[in-house]
């Protein structure tokens, strides 16, 4: 999953980008200004923005405003520092998906962002399944029929994204722009290889399984179609 | 309607205009004693004048051989509470009334009448004593004889004082009425008369700090005596409502900082906390702790000597005094590893000592918020010129910087609290956004002028004008 951070304190920054890459695995893109925010969201492979209020340049408020101004339907997760229920109000009518006040617990923050995330690709449950896949998002861990697969964080990362998304072809750009930050173009050689192991991983899990992910010549990958058993 | 109170205006003014009323009473009441009793007694002497005479009229010849003449009382019609006696030149009493024994002095000759007063029977009688004169047998040869005789004539004053102090009772009954009837009519008529004072004190009653709307009745503005309360109770709410939201704003600002600081420190801990790190790791955590709690105890510093300097309008004790080129001099020295990090020179001009009215703490905070402000914004390889020189009076600091420059649409905003013309560079060099505001406070504070010349890609020149002390 790939998200978009905009705040224009520096530190924070740094310790929430941290944070979202270190616990959920996330990639995360930051920009120090509104404007630079606006135009990183502009390209449509976030999963979430998480929105800073006091901005330089244009207000979080304002960049709200002009992404779903624009039809962007991106989950946004606003920090506030500000104090009264009426820009909350206000905030949440304008767009926003949820808030989080300063200063914040970061476990808390990864859980919302989670959930966002979660329910941006109409999820309602961290548990998903699709044919005889679990993916548990809480504790990272797959399960095909019962038995635990070992993954590595990208294969894992592969995985959980075409699981948010069961039926649709997802081609190998759009899974790089969701996996990596903005220097994905230097992985683009290498995310067939993560598809390639992840795909032997999660068959030799179970003996005669059907293959889990299928490759659309020339457009991409997406779960296979459940067969009637 | 409530009855005025003592020390109401309502009050002292209907206390004031009755006791205006009362005095002229009193004054109508003593003038118009004075003028009937003029008139009253002007017209009695008349008619003791015209009584003297028909007592006169009725002196007749006796009709003897020496010529004589005599009272003849048949024919005297007076009132009977009068008195009178009439003598001859030759010191004869021709008559006298009955209920009288005279006056005992006889005949004085005197050529006019003589008034005087005297107790009669134990009253007060006004007395005339009138000299006229009979000719006995005017037809004899030698035209006859002249005979001489005075009339003494009184009557009681008695009646007179009462027609006077009739006409006084019915003057001063008259002003009594009057106060009366003004007392109530002026207290109803001021009563009415403040209505726009009223009005305006229940307005200015309902401004509180939550609602400052106030807008004075047209009435208080046409009322002359009203105009100017009203023009200064509009400037002094509109100056205590800006006044009260910029305190707001600071507070809130305030607060989104602090929150912000703590929020850095709280991340940075729980970033540590989140899954099991080396020692190495641990301690390079701790080190960026303990960085980001160094900056929000700048940021707390920084706020407190914002309000200390905002704060005092009136300065306690002596005028402060310091020398503002040792401050240049001092500053320069300490900051010299700093510009030397960031490869930037710093020049400085100034004369050998020049003291204005700033205390040397407030001194020392201006140069270096200023020098330092001019170094953050500095490119390597290039100047910060510092110059400190005189003009008019004033000392007149400039410092002056080869950087970028300052946008125009963000340069009245520079000297706001909290502000960061280029926030994302602020922040990474350490600045909260109070360095000018900081400035600024310590300038307006000691009743000088800061303002900045900019250019993009040029750079930016800051100018102080400090009284000299």
């Amino acid at each position: 999953m790939r998200v978009l951070l905009v705040e224009d304190e520096v530190r924070l920054a740094d310790n929430l980008a941290a944070a979202l890459r270190d616990g959920p695995g996330f990639a995360v893109d930051w920009a120090a200004d509104g404007l630079a925010g606006d135009d990183l969201a502009g390209n449509g492979c976030y999963d979430l923005i998480v929105l800073d209020l006091m901005l330089p340049r244009l207000d979080g408020a304002c960049l709200l405003r002009r992404l779903r101004s624009r039809g962007d339907a991106t989950p946004v997760l606003i920090l506030t520092a500000k104090e009264g229920k009426d820009s909350i109000i206000e905030l949440l009518n304008a767009g926003a998906d949820d808030y989080l006040p300063k200063p914040f617990d970061l476990g808390e923050l990864i859980a919302r962002a989670k959930a966002l995330i979660r329910r941006g690709k109409g999820k309602a449950h961290p548990l998903l399944c699709a044919l005889d896949v679990t993916v548990n998002t809480l504790e990272q861990s797959v399960q095909r029929k019962g038995v635990l697969v070992d993954l590595s964080p990208t294969e894992y990362r592969i995985l959980e994204y075409l699981m948010h998304n069961p039926r649709k072809v997802v081609s190998k750009r759009e899974l790089l722009e969701h996996l990596y930050d903005y220097n994905w173009e230097h992985h683009s050689n290498v995310i067939e290889a993560h598809v390639s192991n992840l795909r032997k991983k999660m068959d030799s899990a179970l003996p005669d399984a059907l293959p889990v992910i299928e490759t659309l010549r020339g457009r991409g990958y997406r779960l296979t179609a459940e067969k009637e058993a | 309607m409530k009855l005025p109170g003592r020390n109401s205006i309502a009050f002292r003014l209907i206390a004031a205009v009755l006791a205006v009323e009362l005095f002229s009473a009193v004054l109508v009441g003593f003038l118009s004693l004075g003028y009937e009793r003029h008139n009253h007694f002007h017209a009695f002497d008349t008619m003791l004048r015209g009584r003297a005479d028909s007592v006169l009229g009725a002196v007749q010849d006796a009709e003897d051989k020496a010529d004589n003449v005599m009272l003849d009382r048949a024919d005297l019609h007076l009132p009977h509470t009068d008195v009178y006696e009439v003598w001859d030149d030759a010191g004869h009493l021709l008559g006298r009334s009955d209920n009288w024994q005279g006056c005992g002095e006889g005949y004085t000759p005197q050529k006019h009448d003589v008034f005087k007063l005297a107790r009669v029977n134990g009253h007060e009688y006004r007395i005339i004593r009138r000299h006229g004169s009979r000719i006995v047998d005017p037809v004899k040869p030698g035209g006859g004889r002249l005979r001489r005789v005075m009339v003494v004539y009184g009557a009681p004053v008695a009646p007179v004082w009462q027609a006077i102090w009739g006409t006084v009772d019915f003057y001063a009954a008259g002003s009594l009425l009057l106060l009366l009837v003004t007392g109530p009519l002026i207290a109803w008529l001021l009563h009415r008369g403040l209505l726009p004072l009223r009005q305006l004190a229940a307005l200015a009653a309902d401004v509180s700090v939550d609602a400052w709307q106030f807008t004075p009745p047209p009435s208080a503005y046409r009322t002359p005596e009203l105009a100017p309360l009203t023009h200064a109770l509009e400037s002094v709410l509109a100056r205590l409502e800006r006044a009260f939201v910029q305190q707001r704003t600071f507070v809130s600002d305030a607060a989104h900082e602090l929150k912000t600081a703590v929020a850095v420190i709280k991340s940075s801990l729980q970033l540590l906390n989140l899954r099991p790190r080396s020692a190495a790791e641990y301690q390079a955590g701790l080190e960026r702790c303990l960085a980001d709690a160094q900056r929000l105890e700048d940021l707390v510093a920084k706020m407190l000597t914002l309000a200390r300097v905002e704060s005092g309008g009136v300065l306690n004790g002596p005028a402060p005094a310091s020398d503002l080129a040792s401050c240049v001099q001092d500053t320069q020295l300490q900051l010299a590893p700093f510009a030397e990090l960031r490869r930037v020179t710093v020049k400085t001009e100034s004369p050998a000592i020049c003291r204005v009215a700033l205390s040397g703490e407030d001194g020392s905070l201006l140069v270096s918020n200023l020098m330092l402000n001019a170094l953050q914004h500095s490119p390597g390889e290039t100047e910060v010129l510092v110059h400190l020189r005189v003009e008019d009076g004033n000392a007149v600091l400039s410092v002056e910087d080869r950087g970028e420059g300052i946008d125009p649409a963000v340069a009245p905003h520079v000297f706001e609290r909290f502000y960061r013309g280029d926030p994302s560079r602020a922040r990474t060099t350490g600045g909260a956004g109070l360095g000018l505001a900081i400035c600024k406070g310590i300038v307006d504070r000691a009743g000088g002028s800061i303002e900045l010349a900019s250019e993009l890609e040029r750079g930016t020149t800051m100018t102080v004008r400090l009284p000299l002390a």
